[in-house]
């Protein structure tokens, strides 16, 4: 066969220390870049909508400059969340089969069914309740294309009358209070994807669905006030103090949490130190050292609760231009944090062996499907599809009379 | 907005599509039907799956670790040639002496399985006076009763067949990995060329038409021994296998129950 | 009050959900594979595909058929427990058609006696075996034993 040339050349160095089972020792974890990218950015969906609840279910005034913009993020990563997914299969052609004849035991079944209820019943019904007004008036007056879209999007409904539009009120509440166990749900089943391997004792424990819900909410969060803050430059205009203060109060309470469970799993790992301790602990160390004690502890957690924390103190005395080069700072961080903390939990699970006798290296390619250039163009995408949301429904050209308007 | 369509174009229409719905259970069941036909010409006749509960156990100290059972595995069931994909492969396992007056038991023990064991084992890494025991330990899929494997793939493509067998449907499997990542044995691999999931099947093919799977039968010493526990008995190989030996399973902590038993295992063997 | 009229808005949405839910529910039963729930959640129909596989190996009683004097040797001796297959190789091909040159198994082993006993620390001390420097400096072990029959003298 041809593929013995390309197994002489690719595997002349030893990828591994010690002794890994034979089907492990491949050139590349089985579940690499793209599947570090989509908890990722189910994450993001799933905080930035919390971000947005906040606003209509919890009634916090001060966030409402941010709400659609929450809301439009939250959208457009969600639109982009499949698409990892499916570049990653074997046998993409054959994704439908998920929804035809779901497999009831497996986390991974409830994808389809999750997905369609979050998009569809979740967040495009909210946004939709929250817009329709709006829809409807730019229907009218946008000429062109663009009208054509707008009217696409009012799906025939042009009530505005008082009675409707308490009506969209009312049910954009209900959406919101029903969206936030859906959020949970959106994301908590990742979670609970890898912590329900008992195979692998990095992944299998209770703690990795909270821990990925907490760090989601955080990375949606710091995601808001990022995108916020670049909108708000981009325009030339000062985003809202209060707002911007009210948004990293929740970020750094957040990432108290997140932070305070996740200490929690690492204590409970060092102080059990059941029979796979040592080898992850060496895999840790060796493998995940940047990444780790770098990307995630101190640029994504330590600095953060430092910056923001002695902000919750001091907030009088800090003049508002450092503020907000803190909160920027903070919210960057975060954001690279927690993709850090996504690598660590998807690959270093992959980088030690089950015989938990022996330790993988893993060098992330540029090219192909799984190296780094299809993850950073699969990561700017949203961004990209969030920069059209914002020229279509958060223009400052066009007139609005929603919650915020970016 | 006055819509021009009439209430009885709508009717009209819907009349048609369910018109056309109704013959599609006439189509798909033809198509079935067809579609049998092409695959039962090679399909071993009246084989019924639950009819035979198989098994395999391993006698750890029979096995001399010549690798044929990997060779054959390979080549029976057209596995890609490469160093990481292996149906069953051979560990070896070498504990050495303790370090004289340390107070250990046993000093360091050392597994590797060079290429799976597929062309046997050669030099020792360690001198032969160091050594205070060896052994060789044939790995495979381990039949659990309770495959986590199967428990998570998310489209049903991998399953517990009625006779015992762990089986992947290639046609089916979208290739995601879910249950290699489930696996705890390390018996699952991705085939680069197939884009499925890929494991020992027991030879499926082959013990449905009464033969042994290939590992088994070119073992030269039988450390690989194969049967059927719904029709066994009492003088058949595997049912002396269980009544001469006490035997051990891997991982038994996970609740997999595997139904692949081995004799003369060692504490250090995962 | 008078009579209660239906919102625009959630008689659009109601008549979407019904539409995406009722194509869901027909996609569903088109494209569920016919066999699926034959014995459990997986396509029945899989069976009888795997089971429908090219055999390679075919088995030492297939060569017994037309090689029983051999079979007969090799049933005396200490190489008893030995298949065919597992020194000449795959033989199915050669079983079903015994005439093609092509498919014919080598006379001398694909795997060499070496294989099985040189000595090893890992192997079992009951396995007969040997280490070629000092048993023997000459070019075959078939100088000295049969392989069939490992005691004789050729």
């Amino acid at each position: 066969m041809t593929n013995e040339v390309t197994n002489i050349v690719v595997e002349v160095l030893p990828r591994f220390e010690g002794y890994v089972y034979p089907n492990e020792s491949g050139a590349h974890p089985l579940w690499s870049v793209l599947i570090v990218l989509y908890p990722y950015i189910t994450g993001l969906v799933a905080g930035a909508f919390i971000m947005a609840s906040l606003v209509r279910v919890f009634r916090v005034r001060a966030l409402e400059p941010v709400y659609r913009l929450s809301l439009l993020t939250a959208l457009a990563f969600l639109l982009c969340a499949p698409l990892p997914l499916l570049f990653h299969l074997g046998h993409p052609e054959r994704c439908f089969e998920v929804m035809m004849t779901p497999h009831l035991t497996s986390p991974m079944a409830i994808f389809g069914f999750v997905y369609a209820w979050y998009l569809m019943a979740v967040l495009l019904l909210e946004l939709w309740f929250d817009f329709r007004r709006d829809l409807v008036a730019w229907s009218t007056t946008e000429p062109g294309f663009k009208g054509i879209l707008y009217r696409l999007f009012t799906v025939g409904v042009t009530d505005v009358s008082e009675p409707a539009l308490r009506l969209d009120d009312r049910i954009g509440h209900l959406l919101s209070v029903i969206g936030i166990p859906s959020a949970f749900l959106l994301h908590g089943y990742v979670g609970f994807i890898f912590g329900s391997v008992k195979a692998n004792p990095w992944w299998g424990n209770p703690l990795m669905p909270i821990i990925f819900i907490l760090s989601a909410v955080v990375s949606g969060i710091a995601l808001c006030v990022f995108n916020y803050m670049v909108l708000s430059w981009v325009r030339r205009k000062t985003a809202d103090m209060r707002c911007l203060d009210v948004m990293t109060m929740f970020l750094f309470y957040a990432l108290v949490v997140d932070a305070a469970i996740e200490t929690l799993d690492w204590v409970h790992r060092v102080y059990s130190a059941e029979e796979g301790f040592q080898v992850m602990q060496y895999m840790a160390r060796e493998r995940l050292f940047y990444t780790l004690n770098l990307g995630q502890s101190l640029l994504g957690t330590l600095v953060p609760l430092l910056l923001l924390g002695s902000l919750q103190l001091l907030r009088k005395r800090v003049p508002e231009l450092v503020r907000r080069r803190m909160y920027f700072a903070s919210a960057s961080f975060i954001l690279i944090g927690v993709l850090a903390m996504r690598w660590n939990v998807v690959i270093g699970g992959q980088l030690f062996s089950k015989s938990l006798r022996g330790v993988m290296a893993y060098k992330l390619e540029f090219a192909g499907m799984e190296g780094w250039f299809i993850g950073a163009v699969l990561l700017s995408l949203p961004f990209i599809i969030l920069t059209v949301f914002i020229h279509l429904f958060l223009s400052e050209k066009l007139p609005s009379t929603g919650h915020g308007d970016g | 907005m006055k819509s021009e369509i009439s209430r009885r174009d709508i009717l009209g229409g819907l009349g048609a599509v369910m018109a056309g719905l109704a013959t599609l259970p006439l189509a798909r069941t033809a198509k079935a039907a067809v579609q049998k036909l092409a695959v039962s010409a090679n399909a071993p006749k009246g084989y019924d799956p639950t009819q035979h509960r198989w098994v395999m156990g391993i006698d750890i100290n029979r096995c001399i670790g010549c690798g044929i059972c990997v060779e054959a595995c390979k080549t029976e069931n057209h596995v890609p040639m490469g160093r990481n994909y292996f149906r069953t492969w051979i560990e070896r396992y070498i504990i050495t002496k303790p370090k004289p007056g340390t107070g250990a038991a046993r000093g360091e023990v050392l597994v590797e399985s060079p290429d799976g064991g597929m062309h046997g084992f050669s030099d020792l890494p360690v001198p032969a006076a160091d050594v205070l025991h060896s052994f060789f330990v044939p790995k495979l899929c381990n039949l659990c009763e309770h495959s986590p494997c199967v428990q998570v793939c998310p489209v049903g493509a991998t399953f517990d067949a009625p006779d015992g067998a762990v089986l992947i449907d290639p046609e089916y499997c979208i290739g995601c990995g879910f249950c290699i990542q489930a696996c705890p044995y390390g018996c699952r691999f991705l085939n680069p060329f197939t884009r499925t999931a890929e494991k020992c099947t027991l030879c499926y093919h082959r013990i449905t038409r009464g033969l042994k799977p290939a590992c088994v039968e070119v073992c030269p010493t039988q450390a690989r021994i194969f049967g059927d526990l719904k029709n066994a008995p009492p003088e058949d190989p595997i049912r002396q296998f269980y009544q001469d030996n006490r035997v051990q399973a891997l991982k038994p902590f996970l609740g997999t129950d595997p139904r692949l038993f081995y004799a003369g295992m060692d504490k250090e063997v995962r | 009050m008078g009579v209660f009229k239906m919102p625009p808005q959630i008689v659009r949405l109601v008549l979407l959900t019904v539409a995406i839910v009722g194509s869901y529910l027909m996609a569903r039963t088109v494209l569920t594979p016919p066999s699926f729930r034959q014995y459990g959640w997986y396509r029945g129909e899989a069976l009888v595909e795997l089971a429908s596989r090219q055999i390679v190996f075919a088995g030492k009683p297939a060569c017994e058929i037309c090689h029983d004097e051999e079979f007969r040797k090799l049933a005396k001796g200490s190489h008893k427990g030995l298949s065919c297959e597992g020194c000449h190789g795959p033989s199915q091909a050669h079983s079903d058609d015994p005439d093609d040159l092509a498919v014919r198994p080598k006379k001398e082993p694909f795997s060499t006696c070496t294989r099985c006993h040189e000595f090893n620390v890992s192997r079992p001390k009951w396995h007969k075996q040997i280490v070629t420097r000092t048993h023997y400096t000459g070019d075959k072990c078939t100088d000295c034993h049969v392989p069939h029959s490992p005691t004789e003298v050729p």
